[in-house]
């Protein structure tokens, strides 16, 4: 069989999303050291520099750089459009974002006015670079999927919260400027507008794909993430608080709406195998709906362990459960895909390659889901000071350690079966 | 013969439908149409089928589910046949 056929003009290298995808953990790693270093005082508020560091380690570090490399490689396959230069494109990327993510955590943990400065600086960059290669797509697109529109929302949801975050830091002369009334439009753009409508738009093409579901509603595919745009949009220009508290509702509406209708779907996919990614997915959509709940409770109980707790469900229970879970289809994939073109390429059409679950073992994926579990309980039970922050900070370092592992040895895979064939 | 080969991938994970359909189109018999029943539209399919010669159409099943009727370029008669038979659907909407 001439699998060339799979090679997919548009697909980029597997480089691009690659560095992207094996970087992302090795932040959750520095976070959890962070952690399980910190006093105990890092609970008291959500506002300390330590707790900012720590916030912004999973969001640029983590979610970050996976959504970098999923974008990179889903748009062109999707749009049909290839990225012009995409190996040089992708590196330049990476390096901007991985070194202005450190500089920047590094600049908030450590009052470091340069951090910030030089991290404002290659974000910027890179979020400019990211827009410009999305845009461009985008235009050209042939394809009316509705994760392309998702994604481009997305992208300019990401260019939002990034100017609002760079205009703080300038307003306040570089340094943290924590509680100001526009940190609130950071974080509404940022977990709402980046974060929600991308994963969702990603959803679109990958629950069904690879969780063997049925595909999302038609009407929801079209409409939600146009309509949560346009409502974040009114929601940041409205003055009236009177007005803000239902659109504040209708978003949270949304995001429950796209959790329950997921988990639907999941429970109606056809063949109901034992799936690890499964499992994180159906972990992220439970955690999306109780993310909800907890930050609507916070308006009524607005003490700094409820919010604290709605951070913890929304960054790491819900898009650091369907990223990590993601990462173990993706990656497999791509990776089968490449050795497959390379060695069909080269005309070696009888080569073996391995299948996708032989690529990263379920078992191993299973070990770190558990981890992954165990970690986020202990994080959620212990928000009130009852579990010591550096057992915490453990079973953190135990799960992104043992993910970055499994990714490591996913690539190490690819090298072997190539180092076979004589490549 | 029945023009129609039915090849039903909709229970399967990617990249299973995709390397299904490509050994059918491979072993595809002169004088016959693929009928491809998917969960969703295949997108990574349709570059293959143009670089190869094929013609398709892509319509929604009963079941809200994608059908992808294939044929060869220069196989007119079997394309109308496929077209046929796609007529008793409705069109496919992203």
């Amino acid at each position: 069989m001439n699998y060339t056929a799979l090679s997919l003009s548009q697909s980029p290298p597997l480089a691009v999303p690659l560095r992207f995808f094996l970087t992302a953990p090795l932040f959750i790693i520095a976070a959890a050291l962070l952690l399980g270093f910190s006093g105990e005082e890092l609970l008291v508020t959500r506002w300390s520099p330590t707790m900012l560091a720590l916030a912004h380690l999973i969001t640029l570090g983590f979610l970050g750089s996976s959504m970098f490399g999923a974008i990179q490689q889903l748009l062109p396959v999707l749009v049909g459009v290839p990225v012009i230069a995409a190996r040089q494109v992708s590196l330049l990327l990476y390096l901007l974002w991985s070194a202005g993510a450190a500089c920047l955590v590094a600049g908030m943990g450590l009052g470091w006015k340069l951090g910030l400065q030089a991290g404002g600086l290659l974000l910027g960059l890179a979020v400019l670079g990211l827009a410009l290669v999305a845009g461009r797509s985008c235009l050209r697109a042939a394809s009316r999927h509705p994760t392309v529109p998702a994604m481009a929302i997305a992208v300019v949801a990401l260019v939002v919260t990034f100017s609002l975050a760079l205009y703080l830091l300038w307003r306040y002369g570089w340094h943290l400027p924590l509680a100001h009334p526009l940190t609130r439009l950071h974080i509404g753009w940022g977990t709402v507008g980046w974060i929600s409508l991308l994963l969702f738009g990603v959803a679109y093409q990958v629950v069904p794909m690879f969780q063997i579901t049925p595909d999302y509603p038609r009407w929801l595919r079209q409409s939600l993430v146009p309509l949560l745009g346009t409502l974040l949009v009114i929601w940041s220009f409205v003055p009236w608080s009177a007005v803000q508290q239902p659109l504040s509702w209708l978003l949270a509406a949304g995001l429950i709406g796209f959790a329950l209708q997921t988990l639907r779907l999941q429970g109606k996919r056809r063949r109901r195998l034992a799936d690890v990614t499964l499992d994180f997915w159906r972990l992220a959509m439970v955690s999306l709906l109780l993310a909800v709940l907890v930050w609507l409770a916070s308006h009524w109980y607005p003490q700094p362990v409820v919010e604290l707790a709605a951070g913890v469900l929304f960054l790491l229970g819900f898009a650091g459960s369907a990223v990590n879970g993601m990462l173990y289809k993706i990656v497999p994939f791509l990776i089968w895909l490449h050795l497959n073109n390379l060695l069909q390429q080269s005309g070696r059409r009888q080569a073996r390659v391995p299948n996708m679950k032989q690529v990263i073992p379920e078992r191993m994926a299973r070990w770190q889901f558990r981890l992954y579990l165990n970690a986020l309980v202990l994080l959620l039970v212990g928000l009130p000071g009852v579990i010591p922050l550096p057992v915490i900070g453990l079973a953190w370092l135990a799960s992104s350690g043992l993910l970055w592992w499994n990714l490591v040895q996913a690539l190490r895979l690819y090298r072997r079966v190539l180092v076979a064939q004589g490549d | 013969m029945a023009p129609e080969r039915l090849l039903d991938v909709s229970e399967l994970e990617a990249p299973e439908p995709l390397i299904l359909a490509l050994a059918a189109l491979e072993t595809l018999a002169p004088g016959s149409y693929l009928h491809l029943r998917h969960r969703m539209k295949p997108c990574h399919l349709y570059g293959y089928l143009e670089q190869q010669g094929f013609a398709s159409d892509t319509r929604e099943g009963d079941d809200g589910g994608c059908e992808v009727f294939i044929w060869r370029q220069d196989e007119v008669g079997i394309g109308e046949a496929a077209k046929t038979v796609a007529d008793g659907l409705k069109p496919w909407r992203e």
